[in-house]
């Protein structure tokens, strides 16, 4: 059906019909792009952080920097630093940015699948804020990488799982004497001629253990003895007439005698007291003493001269010394 | 022997005849260059727009675009649910279901849409375009315009333009609009939680280069669709049965012009 502008009959508010189109179609452009600046964060104020990396392989501008799986902040710029590192400068918005910490650890990962993931792992939340255009290394974790090394080392496992596994392996011979051994615990002896070796010593073993028992059972014996023994004795000593009792009853005795001390020490304490006025009375018969003494001495002069005179006259006695009290 | 010197003719007359033909193949295309260049001058310029060429625009934008903008609408929405839902599907069982909705907006939005935008209006509209302007030329009304003191570039070849490149890009906006509202709906269902997520994505993969790349696609694409048949026709001579080779040439052209813009921004991007 071509159009024929010329023939046709015309067409109502077609300008109209056409301006709103037009407008229709600018209007969609326009939101249209107003929601790509708005995705892509034009409105936003934003803080810069530079990452530094030895290899910034896969990392790509535009890509995401993710904390706890959520976006936070949008590759700028990758270039190539003066040391030959990698700095990878992104965009936080502020309203981000307060993820991020000064002790913040940033991570590069590349899975098996998918793009090279840069993450951000806050531990403490109260740590002071990262500040704007701060410079953070990052660390580089690369499963692809891995998996050379990982095909090597399988490969080694596997060349050893077939060594252990072969005809001549230890493995294989091993079980040679595995089998040996329990072929002898199938014999007369049991576990005890796999264990030893041959019957010959599992016989001695036995015959040991026999002669064991049989020692057992004397010193079974010698122990009821020993048992009557101790009862015995406990009687002597703990029994009703064993030593303990009579070292009780010593005991009680001993008390008694001490009783005794005591009071009699309290007697000598009362003749100590008496001693003492006695003493005082002493102190003062002796004023007089003096006197007495001169009276007894004169005395005692003329009734030595007696005895003298006496002596004289009458010879009883030989010893004429005479003693004062 | 009559074979054989026929043969011998041929060899010594091919290399003027290849050379002829391709120096016809780059004037053609340099008069295709030249009347895109032409025709978006004057389109830009305002003194295009007095008020019988507006009314010619009005008519041309309402035949290509008013009139095919709801069926194409809904063509475009069930293509881009089908799709979506493949994708969204497929992506779910290889466990990659957050590259869906990337894989939906930079497929369906990004290429299919706008190819199959330019495709339509051109099979609508630039075949009628061709056939039409080659029975113009052929019936000598360009002449008899220009004879009446009308411009007939200004008056009847330019609003032609206009109205496929405003056809192209309406179409594309409003189905592309209708896919991203599909996508969203497709990967996250009737919940306004993946918002964040599909706001970021479509922040992701609409760049810069991205978004002017689509632009400028989107407006070649229109500009190719009328341009190119117009300019096929206007070369043809102006006899009547070589009316449906100059449609038939001007389509072919037209379909690998849209191929090579198609491909060529694909290179741009992705190679």
């Amino acid at each position: 059906m071509p159009p024929e502008p010329q023939s046709a009959p015309p067409i109502p508010h077609v300008e109209f019909k056409a301006a709103v189109l037009l407008a229709l179609t600018l209007a969609l452009i326009a939101g249209f792009l107003g929601y790509v600046m708005y995705a892509r964060g034009v409105f936003e104020s934003k803080q810069r952080l530079v990452l530094i990396a030895d290899d910034s392989e896969g990392a790509k501008v535009g890509m995401d920097m993710t904390f706890s799986g959520f976006p936070i902040g949008r590759v700028q710029r990758i270039e190539l630093a003066e040391d030959g590192k990698a700095r990878i400068l992104i965009d936080v918005p502020q309203k981000d940015a307060r993820w991020l910490r000064t002790s913040t650890v940033f991570t590069m990962e590349r899975g098996l699948v998918g793009d090279v993931r840069i993450r951000a792992y806050t531990g403490v939340l109260d740590d002071p804020p990262l500040p704007d255009g701060a410079t953070r290394p990052v660390l580089r974790g690369d499963a692809s990488a891995e998996i050379p090394r990982l095909v090597a080392t399988t490969r080694a496992l596997l060349e050893n799982l077939e060594r252990m596994t072969g005809a001549s392996s230890s493995l294989s011979e091993s079980l040679a004497n595995v089998q040996t051994f329990t072929e002898r615990m199938k014999g007369r002896y049991g576990a005890l001629a796999g264990v030893l070796g041959s019957e010959d010593n599992a016989k001695k073993v036995i015959t040991a253990i026999d002669r064991t028992n049989a020692l057992l059972a004397s010193v079974g014996e010698v122990s009821q003895k020993l048992d009557r023994i101790l009862a015995k004795t406990d009687e002597r000593v703990f029994g009703a007439t064993g030593v303990m009792d009579e070292t009780q009853q010593t005991i009680a005795q001993l008390n008694v005698l001490l009783r005794d001390a005591r009071e009699s020490l309290k007697k000598v304490d009362a003749v100590l007291a008496e001693a003492q006025a006695i003493g005082a009375n002493t102190r003062a018969a002796t004023v007089d003493l003096a006197a007495l003494r001169a009276e007894v001495e004169a005395s005692l002069r003329k009734v030595a001269h007696l005895v003298d005179e006496i002596n004289r006259k009458w010879p009883f006695a030989r010893d004429t010394e005479l003693k004062l009290p | 022997m009559r074979q054989a010197s026929s043969l011998h003719r041929d060899i010594f007359r091919a290399p003027g005849e290849v050379g002829t033909a391709f120096l016809g193949w780059g004037a053609s295309w340099w008069r295709v260059f030249h009347f895109g260049a032409l025709a978006l001058v004057m389109a830009l310029s305002p003194a295009t727009y007095d008020k019988e060429n507006r009314a010619v625009t009005a008519k041309q934008i309402y035949f290509t675009a008013w009139q095919v903008l709801p069926w194409f609408t809904v063509l475009a929405a069930l293509l881009s649910m089908v799709l979506i839902r493949i994708v969204v599907v497929s992506a779910q069982s290889y466990g990659l279901s957050q590259y869906a909705l990337q894989m939906v907006v930079r497929v369906l939005v990004l290429e299919l849409i706008p190819l199959s935008a330019a495709l339509f209006v051109a099979l609508r509209s630039g075949a009628a375009i061709n056939t039409e302007v080659t029975l113009m030329h052929i019936r000598g009304d360009f002449d008899a315009m220009q004879r009446a003191g009308v411009d007939p570039l200004r008056r009847e070849l330019v609003p032609r333009v206009i109205g496929s490149a405003v056809s192209v890009v309406a179409l594309t906006a409003v189905s592309g609009v209708i896919a991203l509202l599909l996508a969203y709906l497709g990967v996250y269902g009737f919940s306004p939680w993946g918002l964040p997520g599909y706001t970021r994505t479509i922040g992701h993969v609409f760049d810069l280069q991205v978004s002017m790349g689509l632009a400028l696609k989107t407006l070649l694409f229109g500009l190719a669709v009328a341009v190119i048949p117009i300019t096929s026709s206007l070369e043809m001579p102006r006899e009547v049965r070589l009316a449906p080779v100059a449609v038939l040439r001007g389509m072919v052209r037209l379909f690998l012009v849209l191929v090579v813009i198609e491909g060529a921004s694909l290179a741009v991007k992705y190679v």
